[in-house]
């Protein structure tokens, strides 16, 4: 079995960057550990096996606002998500195709190849395995992001 | 001219479209298609100038719309915008006929430079 490739803060922000077509700024932090009252979006990334092999956690503020600035949504939609504790479905369509390009950072040249297998959106009640491994230390990159025009939050990613 | 973008995200359809006004091609006809089977069905109907499409896709994925396409005898440029762009994906794609392959997330320089061999500007 491949090493699956742990994508650094760099490659992290040049991903957001490019996507959202706005300046990001990120600092490394303290494992973020969601759960019931620190929720998550949970993007489940999987090898050619169907094995989990990593996940991308982003906590509520930056499923929010992520899913605002990918479609141009003014930055109140992702306050009134924020507010509701859940995404409207288009943020939460949003959300899912940020998602699906976060997979370009795992597959780098000799590493693993990862593709997005399932999203489960922050308001909804994630698979308890994913939420243990979300819980998984090791191999992992906890970020605090900061997207121009809209705020901040936390993006982790989780080798499994 | 006319540019038809397949892709099955919304979102994504959208910033395709920005990104190509960005890279200086917004004076251009865009049509939309979600799918790869609605986007041959199009371009047999309406013959676009240039097909801007994404490889997976539900119903027909995008190399199968290319080789359906050039099957049919249908000539049109073709370039990909995906979110994975290996080598032997590449590969397929020029085999196929494709022009050029774009792997997202992409820049409207990465646009235009893809997009000038097929495009004129339109400022």
């Amino acid at each position: 079995m491949s090493t699956v490739h742990l994508p650094g803060p760099m490659e992290v922000r040049e991903l957001l960057a490019d996507l959202l077509g706005r300046e990001v700024t990120l600092s490394t932090t303290s494992p973020f550990a969601p759960g019931p009252y620190n929720r998550a979006t949970y993007g489940v990334y999987v090898d050619d096996a169907l094995r989990v092999r990593a996940l991308i956690a982003l906590d509520m503020p930056l499923s929010a606002y992520g899913a605002a600035a990918i479609g141009l949504v003014p930055p109140a939609g992702a306050l009134d998500a924020m507010e509701a504790g859940r995404l409207p479905d288009t943020l939460r369509e949003n959300l899912s195709e940020v998602f699906n390009i976060a997979a370009s950072t795992f597959n780098v040249a000799g590493a693993e190849h990862l593709r997005l297998h399932a999203v489960h959106h922050v308001g909804d009640q994630a698979p308890h395995d994913v939420e243990a491994r979300a819980l998984t230390l090791g191999r992992r990159e906890d970020l605090r992001i900061d997207v121009a025009g809209y705020g901040g939050g936390r993006l982790s990613v989780i080798l499994t | 001219m006319k540019i038809l973008v397949a892709d099955d995200s919304r979102v994504m359809r959208q910033i395709v479209i920005r990104t190509l006004r960005q890279a200086g091609f917004g004076g251009h006809d865009v049509v939309e298609a979600e799918n790869g089977r609605i986007a041959m069905d199009a371009v047999l109907a309406d013959a676009p100038d240039l097909v801007l499409s994404d490889w997976n896709m539900p119903e027909m994925n995008g190399i199968d719309c290319l080789v359906g396409l050039r099957a049919a005898g249908c000539a049109v440029p073709f370039g990909f915008v995906t979110s994975e762009g290996s080598d032997d994906m590449r590969a397929r794609a020029a085999a196929a006929g494709a022009l050029f392959l774009i792997a997202k997330p992409f820049t409207a320089e990465t646009f235009a430079e893809a997009l000038s061999a097929v495009l004129a500007p339109t400022g």
